[in-house]
């Protein structure tokens, strides 16, 4: 695996992405408990998940429209959410 | 630095401050008790303030009273440097007349059903007997009563009549913290032969801190200072009786206020502030350095 | 295309509410130096009790600002209360998320546990269902003597320490939770098992060793100049196997030993009264240190209950309390005064009348031979590194050791 840092983020686009992230976690770890018993719940809940996703996937494609991040076939992004830095991670 | 002993004569001594005394059965100092703790004010050049009791104490303690340079503080007796009224209805079956400066002693119910009389004595003294009871409720009942109080004592010295009602008129003549400063410039002496904080503390089963043998030795000494007390060192409501026992009751620290102490303080900080501005707006106290506006009721808020 | 790399630093350290919930005064263990005094079986909470908690302070959003929220379990033992402690975190998750509450944005559950009960398939089953949501601290004390020293079993028989029982649960530990940190206590009997205890937890794999001296008045003569071989041995040890490049021990720290200012550096240290615990009655304190089975001398500080709610004045000497205010003058001098902690619940055990406002110094002389030890190890590590011309590589690498106080 090979690691770089390909870019930064601010502090504001960083806690936009940690707070997707953190709310993403919350719902796959509610899914595991909530049953379609507790309907209303349920139905907010899929809803959500799915809303959630494509915020998530919105947000790396603006971000890296906006900063040109270097990118390689076999590579993934990760951001750092101490340093906001973006590394180019090659498996 | 202590300035003041204070000397109650008898465990049903009156209360001239926010705390009760419920105490019915009569307990006299002892006489030899009593003569040392003189001698120990002379000895600390400390100004004593004595507190009597609702009965007539033996003419050797009368005399040995007179002994000293003191203060006198009973009720309803019209002769005490210091006159406690207890109720409302009191003033007018003791007859005082208005002129007379006393100390009132009453509840928030009773200040607010007569708050339109009060403007009406030259030199008054509220103190509340319930204030570990207020809530929000009160206080804004408070506010309220304080606005009429206040454009009551305008109107009647505007007119040139004769009016004085600490809340509302204390913070204008004060330019620092004029507290009974209880376990720093005061401390008590109680029938029982002991030191304690103040009344209050006696009153309430707190433990002594001295007696005339050992002297005053106050645990945590330094609490009792405001240079201790985070949330009323750089307070300029210099009118708030700072209550170290109401500090003690409401937040169990005595270096620190309960909300309602500190709101009811600005309450009258602020109402004082408005009213000077009306009185030098017709051309009255001038001379009366202005109080500042400020946007906080609870100085914790800034800290 | 998004994943993610984590690195150890306390979550959301000065953003959070850290509510604890003392789900146990059980133990298996009764270790020698444990300030929990009155420790037994009897008092557990029960549901109830824990879901009028939860209503409370989730109904009350106002008054719980705080960006993150990390839901505590303690005890005792927590996990000798798994089951209670599956269902309050159930039902945190699905309240949190009903409500609306923007904690469910920003949560943690947290766990200081013994280690005993890790491998348990209930708590097992616990860690699978919450993966993303756990720090979960254990404790182990370094070597075997170390840590068979104090931390016995509750058995009258026979003193049998519990370190097999525990060293078996950390690779399992450190698998599920790389990133994790133990947590060492040091009294008295520990002192000269200092050095070889840090060095035993990093063979181990455990990269975050926390670590401090009790705040309790223990020390004898001597104990300082002990501490200080002891520190000065670990540090030697850890620059000469170059153990700095991937971990950390919060007994070395830059920024300890200096004077501070009383104006700019008046904060206090302890986050008692910003923390909520509520006990298995119902109580709420400031800090669980505060509650009856942790406190020698006084009585409890109890500021509310899960039916009435919190007494607003009760919290504002904690709210108020600055650096300046509780300490001596021998303090307020000090020449080495940064980074010297104290424990607002033994302050107010420890002090003279019932206040939080008088601060214990019995820790003074062990915070002036750790700073002591500490000058030495930074003076030899930046040497060395200068020599290597490393230092800017370090400075801008170097592992992060939290700031944990108590």
């Amino acid at each position: 695996m090979n690691k770089k840092i390909v870019g930064q983020v601010t502090e504001e686009e960083k806690n936009e992405i940690l707070r997707l992230f953190e709310h993403r976690n919350g719902l796959n770890e509610l899914a595991k408990i909530l049953t379609p018993e507790n309907a209303d719940l349920y139905e907010r809940l899929v809803n959500d998940m799915g809303e959630t996703t494509t915020k998530f996937q919105r947000w790396w494609d603006t971000m890296s429209a906006k900063y040109h991040w270097e990118t390689d076939e076999n590579g993934s992004w990760e951001i750092n959410f101490q340093t906001n830095e973006i590394y180019l991670v090659i498996r | 630095m202590l300035k003041y002993l204070v000397i109650l004569l008898d465990d049903t001594s009156v209360s001239f401050c926010h705390y009760r005394n419920d105490k019915e059965v009569r307990r006299l100092i002892p006489y030899d008790d009593l003569k040392s703790a003189i001698i120990w004010a002379m000895k600390e050049n400390l100004m004593v303030q004595f507190v009597y009791p609702n009965y007539t104490l033996p003419i050797e303690y009368v005399e040995l009273i007179d002994t000293i340079d003191h203060v006198d503080i009973a009720e309803n007796d019209f002769d005490a440097d210091v006159l406690i009224v207890n109720g409302f209805d009191s003033i007018s079956t003791s007859g005082i007349s208005p002129d007379l400066p006393f100390v009132l002693r009453i509840t928030a119910k009773e200040f607010f059903d007569n708050v339109d009389r009060l403007s009406e004595f030259s030199a008054l003294t509220i103190v509340f007997t319930d204030m570990e009871d207020w809530g929000d409720d009160t206080l804004d009942k408070y506010k309220t009563a304080l606005g009429k109080l206040s454009r009551n004592v305008s109107l009647r010295i505007s007119s040139g009549e004769s009016s004085r009602v600490n809340l509302v008129m204390d913070r204008m003549q004060l330019s620092s913290m004029n507290n009974c400063g209880a376990g720093d410039e005061s401390i008590t002496f109680a029938p029982d032969g002991q030191f304690y904080i103040c009344p209050a503390f006696y009153l309430n089963g707190e433990p002594p801190v001295g007696t005339l043998e050992k002297g005053v030795d106050i645990p945590n000494a330094q609490l009792y200072k405001r240079s201790y007390a985070p949330i009323c060192r750089n307070c300029d409501a210099y009118n708030c009786k700072r209550c170290i026992w109401l500090n003690k009751l409401k937040t169990h620290e005595v270096n620190t206020p309960g909300r309602e102490q500190c709101v009811m303080a600005h309450l009258e900080r602020n109402e004082s502030r408005r009213l000077l501005e009306s009185l030098k707006s017709d051309g009255i106290y001038k001379t009366i350095a202005s109080i500042p506006e400020i946007d906080y009721l609870d100085p914790f808020e800034k800290l | 295309m998004s994943d993610y790399k984590k690195e150890y630093t306390p979550w959301q350290a000065g953003r959070s509410k850290n509510i604890t919930f003392i789900v146990t005064k059980d133990c298996q263990l009764a270790c020698k130096y444990c300030y929990l005094i009155g420790k037994n079986d009897k008092e557990r909470m029960n549901w109830s009790v824990a879901k009028q908690a939860i209503d409370y302070i989730l109904a009350h959003e106002i008054d719980f600002p705080e960006e993150s929220v990390i839901w505590d379990f303690i005890g005792g033992e927590p996990f000798l209360e798994i089951e209670l402690i599956d269902r309050i975190c159930d039902y945190i998750k699905s309240e949190m998320y009903r409500l609306n509450h923007h904690w469910f944005n920003s949560y943690r559950f947290s766990f200081s546990t013994n280690g005993i009960n890790y491998s348990s398939d209930k708590v097992q089953k616990f860690i699978k269902k919450n993966p993303t949501h756990l720090s979960i601290g254990i404790t182990i004390d370094g070597t075997k003597r170390k840590h068979d020293l104090n931390r016995i079993w509750n058995n009258n028989d026979e003193e049998k320490g519990s370190y097999d029982d525990v060293v078996r649960n950390i690779p399992l530990w450190l698998k599920q939770f790389p990133d994790a940190a133990t947590k060492v206590t040091i009294s008295h009997s520990d002192l000269p098992y200092i050095a070889e205890s840090v060095l035993h937890l990093y063979s181990l794999g455990i990269h975050n060793v926390n670590i401090n001296c009790v705040f309790e008045d223990v020390w004898l003569d001597g104990d300082d100049n002990l501490f200080v071989e002891q520190l000065i041995m670990l540090a030697d040890k850890i620059i000469e196997q170059r153990l700095f490049e991937n971990y950390s021990c919060s007994f070395f720290s830059e920024n300890i030993g200096r004077p501070m200012d009383s104006i700019i550096e008046n904060n206090n240290w302890c986050g008692a009264g910003k923390m909520l615990s509520i006990d298995a009655a119902g109580n709420f304190y400031p800090c669980t240190r505060f509650a009856a089975y942790s406190l020698r001398s006084k009585k409890p500080i109890i500021i509310g209950n899960v039916y009435d709610g919190i007494d607003k004045n009760l919290l504002r000497p904690f709210l108020s309390l600055d650096r300046t205010t509780q300490s001596p003058q021998k303090c307020l001098d000090c020449e080495v005064a940064s980074g010297c902690a104290w424990c607002q619940g033994e302050n107010y055990d420890a002090a003279d009348t019932p206040t939080i406002y008088q601060r214990s110094t019995a820790i003074c002389k062990m915070h002036k031979a750790r700073v002591r030890a500490n000058n030495y190890y930074w003076n030899k590590l930046f040497r060395l590194l200068e020599i290597e011309g490393r230092k800017e590589e370090f400075e801008k690498n170097k592992p992060q050791s939290s700031k944990l106080p108590c």
